[in-house]
């Protein structure tokens, strides 16, 4: 066979390199690494230590008094005067600590507000990079171990160099942000039948209220954990509004509950339907407050 | 009595199964017909192979492969089945599997193969999930040779409109330059003698040799290709024909076009329509595989002729939108939504992937122009059924393990994104990956067949 053989210039140039090729890993499981909720170490918290501390300094002071009013008879106690110091200036220390961490919880918060991605807008992006580097910044401010983080960690793995904006935006809701709002609206749940129980169960309303109060508090951390957010007692604050909402609604709630009862009588069956209404009412509410904090914290639409 | 109430009952129990069976098969299951057309040695089988192993290793093993694919998510997917499709032989992933575990890509594909994959999704709904507990995703495929493919244009020809197309297209470029010797075998040729069963051969193995030729250098258009498998149903010894000289073709009464005639028609009947209708059955969604590297490799001359080819051979379809009760109820498929995918992407780096999907937009237009006028929805996308390639030490090189076993880098200069910026004395070397010694990773990471499933299965 005779062909009329032409010569091309190569576009291509090859070259042999010494090294070994990488191995490539198999792609992650779904259910190997189960992304969990992870709770904070229990221990002595800065709280408890303020507390305690305070506590000892009021209990130092009395001592103290007590030691001044010896003095004042006999001698000044230098050991027990320096005792006293020692505790105070732990007391002041740990309050210092625990302000400054408030102070950083406070600013997180506010923070992770205004940083939250504009999901359609990063979607239309023809940037790659700038959607990645959007997607980091608020990665970023994930606390390590949290559930968002790792959800995080788990879509960087998928991740392909040819990937677009508009399908690193879509795989980012699909393993990002739809498994934690999913995992907040289980928590949401969680806490509200809890809230319900809670409710139920309070001999008087001021218990009561104090129980949803705590209940409150305890589903926004918990939420705003699952965000891998940690926002400390003064970033509550932040998201106070909502709870003060809450506690309203509750408020006008047992005015109903109240007036109800009195058309009923006091009788036993009206008791239990009236903490059976309340407790309906008060997890209802903790949903209605779970619901907005995760509106909150989600992308900016 | 038993016997008399079996007889009466039986009947009953058949109609009940069949309803049951014909009720499954239209509340709870839905099914996609692909086509995946491809020319020789555009990977299709290993594409196959791909999806069929991917597919195996996220549903039972859930492997987070096929990110993009939200319309089979891994949460709903309770299970995954292979069953044989009608009567077609079983596609051997096995074998090809176990010809990568040897380090050898998978053979060519010389018989058609066949195989239906279900994918049984839970329902979430609230209500349905009670009445009707799964669905079914039904998949069929079938692998073929593409020599195949490339004869199906000649079903609505005769013989001399044929002759005279091949004739003119074997002198034009790339092809003129390897059937140089057939144009000589022809022109001594005695067509005074009469077509003896010798003097046939002689003329068919002549041509059979430049057609063997032509593919071993990247022509894609060689008609006819079952002449050069021998899986193909056509005995072409017995009833060879080629192309003749005009002279000839025109000559009605010339029995050398007589006997040529008669030997089309055989090749026709017997041959083409039954595979047409067996192999390339009627399906609502078609992917079309074009390997853009064979004409890279080659030359321009090959990518236009890769472009005239995919044209040919988008007017061999059926393309429109058959509506619901069409599909559903009268049962009528036309390709309704097309892909066309090019295979082995891994074999550019990722900066070039651009340019790469230029140049397929640009390679597929006749095909796409077809389709715009039959307001048919397609798209372009870049596959790799198994990632083969590592990135090299700049963006516009990749690393690679040659057969000899060498780790190789190669550094492309701009890939062209049209045929036009393609230079006329330049060519782009196809890399000669070899497999992977950690091939089962590498198609667990290939790329693009998420995207391309998403965009054929969604509505």
């Amino acid at each position: 066979m005779s062909t009329t053989e032409k010569t091309y210039r190569s576009k291509v140039t090859q070259t042999e390199i010494d090294m070994q090729p990488p191995d490539h890993a198999m792609p992650a499981k779904r259910d190997a690494e189960p992304l969990t909720l992870v709770e904070p170490a229990r221990g002595f918290s800065t709280k408890w230590l303020a507390l305690l501390s305070g506590i000892g300094c009021v209990v130092g002071f009395s001592l103290f008094e007590a030691v001044t009013f010896i003095e004042s008879n006999f001698a000044s106690s230098p050991v027990a005067t320096s005792v006293l110091a020692a505790v105070l200036g732990v007391f002041v220390l740990s309050v210092s600590f625990m302000t400054f961490g408030e102070v950083r919880g406070y600013r997180k918060v506010t923070q992770f507000i205004h940083r939250r991605p504009k999901l359609s807008e990063l979607s239309r992006n023809d940037a790659r990079q700038a959607t990645l580097d959007a997607l980091q910044l608020h990665a970023s401010q994930f606390t390590r171990h949290s559930y968002a983080e790792q959800c995080y960690k788990r879509f960087t793995g998928l991740l392909k160099a040819d990937h677009t904006s508009a399908e690193i935006v879509e795989m980012y809701r699909q393993f990002v942000a739809h498994p934690v709002k999913a995992k907040a609206s289980e928590v949401v749940k969680k806490e509200s039948m809890a809230s319900g129980s809670m409710a139920f169960i309070s001999p008087n309303h001021l218990i009561q209220s104090l129980m949803i109060l705590w209940i409150s508090m305890r589903t926004i951390k918990r939420v705003a954990r699952v965000y891998g957010l940690r926002p400390a007692t003064a970033g509550n604050w932040k998201l106070m509004k909502i709870l003060a909402q809450n506690l309203a609604a509750q408020s006008i709630f047992d005015l109903a509950t109240d007036e109800m009862t009195n058309q009923l009588s006091g009788s036993l069956a009206a008791k239990l339907m009236e903490n059976s209404a309340e407790a309906v009412a008060a997890g209802a509410l903790n949903v209605r407050l779970g619901k907005t904090l995760m509106r909150l914290l989600e992308e900016e639409k | 009595m038993r016997n008399l109430l079996d007889s009466v009952l039986k009947p009953v129990r058949r109609a009940s199964d069949a309803g049951s069976a014909q009720f499954a098969e239209w509340f709870m299951q839905s099914r996609h017909r692909f086509t995946i057309t491809g020319l020789s040695r555009s990977g299709k089988s290993m594409l196959f192979t791909s999806l069929m192993t991917i597919l195996k290793y996220r549903s039972e093993q859930q492997y987070q492969c096929l990110p993009l694919l939200r319309y089979l998510p891994m949460d709903l997917v309770e299970n995954m089945w292979v069953e044989p499709l009608g009567d077609l032989p079983e596609f051997p992933v096995e074998e090809h599997m176990a010809a990568l575990e040897k380090g050898e890509w998978p053979p060519a594909t010389e018989s058609v193969a066949g195989f239906q994959l279900t994918v049984r999704l839970r329902q979430t709904h609230g209500v349905k999930k009670y009445l009707l507990p799964f669905t079914d995703i039904v998949f069929e495929f079938i692998d073929y040779p593409g020599e195949w493919l490339t004869d199906l244009p000649m079903l609505d020809k005769t013989f001399t409109q044929w002759s005279d197309s091949a004739w003119a297209q074997q002198m034009n470029e790339p092809q003129n330059q390897f059937a140089k010797d057939w144009h000589a075998a022809v022109s001594e040729f005695d067509f005074e003698q009469p077509p003896t069963p010798d003097a046939i051969n002689l003329l068919v193995t002549q041509y059979r040799e430049y057609l063997l030729a032509a593919k071993a250098q990247g022509i894609s258009m060689l008609q006819p290709g079952s002449f050069l498998i021998p899986g193909s149903g056509f005995d072409w010894q017995e009833y060879g024909f080629t192309p003749l000289p005009s002279r000839i073709s025109s000559d009605l009464s010339s029995p050398w076009t007589q006997r040529f005639s008669h030997h089309f028609e055989v090749f026709q009947k017997r041959w083409l329509a039954d595979l047409k209708q067996s192999t390339f059955r009627e399906t609502d969604k078609q992917i079309i595989l074009v390997d853009l590297f064979e004409g890279l490799n080659h030359s321009k001359s090959h990518l236009y002729q890769l472009r005239e080819t995919l044209s040919n051979l988008a007017q061999t379809f059926v393309y429109g939108d058959p509506g619901w009760v069409q599909r559903h109820l009268l049962r009528q498929q036309k390709i309704a939504k097309v892909a066309f995918v090019a295979t082995k992407s891994d074999l550019i780096p990722a900066a070039q992937k651009d340019n790469l999907l230029a140049l397929l937009k640009d390679v597929t237009r006749g095909a796409t122009a077809q389709m715009n006028k039959d307001e048919i929805q397609f798209e372009h996308f870049l596959v790799s059924a198994i990632q083969a390639t590592d990135a090299g030490s700049n963006e516009q090189a990749l690393r690679y393990v040659n057969s000899e076993g060498r780790y190789m880098e190669a550094t492309f200069e701009p890939l062209p994104d049209s045929l036009k910026a393609m230079p006329a004395d330049e060519h782009y070397p196809a890399l000669p990956a070899g497999v992977p010694k950690d091939h089962l990773a590498r198609i667990l990471n290939g790329n693009g067949l998420d995207r391309l499933f998403q965009y054929l299965l969604e509505d």
